[in-house]
């Protein structure tokens, strides 16, 4: 029987994803188009998920601070954990890791749909016949702007988590707006902030190249595109876990 | 001119060119006609590379994509247009943006240059009024002319079009035809048209290549096309009633 690599499935797709990134990582054909490129994503798959980035954190922040009351509050522990215990859940995992699993789906849909219905529709063998590198213009920028604003939509997440907390707890009674305050500068670790900034670039990565990845090589029609895109959430979320995971155990240790 | 010399080209052990040559001249609209599947498009995108032959040599003006380096191949792709089936123009610019991208991708000519170029595209075209418009806001006709408005931005010396007429009514194919021929005329390209149109054969098939099952079946022009005697290319021309009828008409012309 003839061997094809196509058949071992995983290591296949590893292969074809680490060419790609050499194409993508190749020199631009001219700064100036790249840059305007890059500014365009930058508006379109950060500043435009900012707003659901912020609406999300409010909720949780409010929720993991009654769940905390509900939960961990006796009369041996401080009412100040409420606090403490949002900032810390904000810091190492919510903003980080799920905010990431939720870009994931918002982001990484969009990447995989935009550039697979450009595949199908022969948009891209027409860059490629120009004489363009069509895997760096249209990954890099995205690449660029996925990975520089995950750090600053992490920042924005613990920020509204913590003000969802702040409108949280002292309206439902659980807890005063003095004690929550507290809460919030006590034992602050800044290794928590860089462990979850590191985490963002590396998601951010992830969320950008997987879905450019699965939307550069589909082949077919627009169902394609509907299954790559969806095949772009699962696995980019399977991913951000594992990375999770990994980074976690390498930088805590 | 571009030169092919027996070109294969396979996909996962099925055989879908085998052994082409013919030569597309300059100056001429040259034609590949075939049924669905024959494997015409294989062979227009095998020769604008983006598909890679198994076999042979392809010469455009005596110069080998094989041996070229990468830089070389790049410096080729510029003067290459290229007109796909459905336009593919880029969803997300308007259609001033469309023809202009390549000018703002390779070259370092000025705002003022751009526009006038790109003015005197549009209008060789004949669109007028309608640059700020999206692809998705214009009919199939003004697509496909913008699309050879973009592939003629950059003064290419070889126009490829996948099947320009498809999806278009019997008037705007005719002056797609007509623009083309005049387009390659003028600037005196080497027009390489895939199509299985028979109005594109009659109209502007100054060279003709028929293919079928991979095969080149036969070669030559619009005036010897209705009287050759290859079987297969009979099968394909007077396929329909209408062209059957035409065919009995000119039989009963030749016996009288």
């Amino acid at each position: 029987m003839k061997f094809n690599i196509k058949r071992v499935g995983v290591l296949y797709h590893i292969g074809q994803y680490f060419l790609l990134m050499v194409r993508v990582f190749k020199k631009p054909e001219k700064n100036s188009i790249y840059l305007h490129q890059l500014v365009l994503e930058i508006e379109k798959l950060g500043i435009h998920s900012v707003g659901i980035v912020a609406i999300i954190s409010v909720f949780m922040g409010g929720i993991i601070t009654l769940q905390l009351t509900y939960n961990m509050v006796n009369p041996l522990m401080p009412s100040y954990i409420i606090g403490l215990g949002n900032r810390d859940t904000l810091i190492l995992e919510f903003s980080s890791t799920v905010l990431s699993l939720m870009l994931a789906g918002k982001v990484g849909s969009n990447i995989a749909s935009e550039i697979g219905s450009m595949r199908v529709t022969e948009q891209i063998d027409s860059m490629e016949i120009m004489g363009v590198n069509s895997a760096s213009y249209l990954i890099l920028p995205k690449i660029i702007a996925v990975v520089f604003m995950s750090p600053l939509l992490f920042i924005i997440s613990v920020t509204c988590g913590i003000f969802g907390g702040l409108i949280t707890g002292p309206l439902s009674g659980v807890v005063t707006v003095a004690t929550y305050m507290t809460g919030i500068t006590t034992m602050f670790v800044p290794f928590y902030v860089y462990f979850s900034i590191i985490k963002t670039f590396v998601f951010g990565f992830l969320i950008a190249t997987v879905p450019a990845y699965l939307g550069y090589y589909v082949q077919g029609g627009a169902l394609e595109v509907g299954r790559a895109s969806t095949k772009a959430v699962v696995n980019t979320s399977i991913l951000i876990l594992f990375f999770d995971l990994v980074l976690t155990q390498l930088l805590f240790k | 001119m571009i030169e092919i010399k027996n070109i294969c080209k396979s996909f996962e052990g099925r055989e879908v060119l085998k052994d082409v040559s013919t030569i597309f001249e300059k100056g001429k609209t040259n034609l590949i006609i075939g049924q669905s599947g024959s494997g015409k498009t294989v062979l227009l995108k095998s020769i604008v590379g983006l598909f890679e032959i198994d076999c042979g040599e392809i010469l455009f003006d005596n110069r080998d994509t094989h041996r070229m380096n990468f830089k070389e191949q790049k410096l080729l792709r510029r003067e290459i247009g290229m007109v796909f089936q459905n336009g593919a123009l880029f969803d997300s610019l308007s259609v001033e943006q469309n023809v202009r991208f390549p000018m703002d991708m390779f070259t370092d000519m000025t705002m003022k240059e751009k526009t006038s170029r790109l003015n005197f595209c549009l209008e060789r075209v004949n669109i007028k009024q309608s640059n700020h418009l999206y692809p998705a806001e214009i009919s199939g006709g003004m697509r496909k002319r913008v699309a050879i408005a973009r592939a003629i931005a950059l003064n290419p010396k070889y126009l490829f079009c996948d099947e320009p007429n498809s999806g278009l009514d019997p008037v705007t194919s005719i002056l797609i035809d007509a623009l083309i021929k005049e387009i390659t005329a003028e600037f005196d390209i080497t027009t390489v048209i895939n199509t299985h149109d028979m109005n594109s054969v009659m109209e502007i098939g100054e060279k003709i290549l028929f293919i079928s099952e991979g095969l080149k079946c036969w070669e030559g022009n619009n005036t010897q096309i209705f009287n050759t005697r290859n079987k297969k290319l009979n099968a394909f021309i007077f396929a329909s009633p209408f062209s059957k009828k035409f065919r009995e008409i000119r039989q009963q012309e030749d016996d009288e």
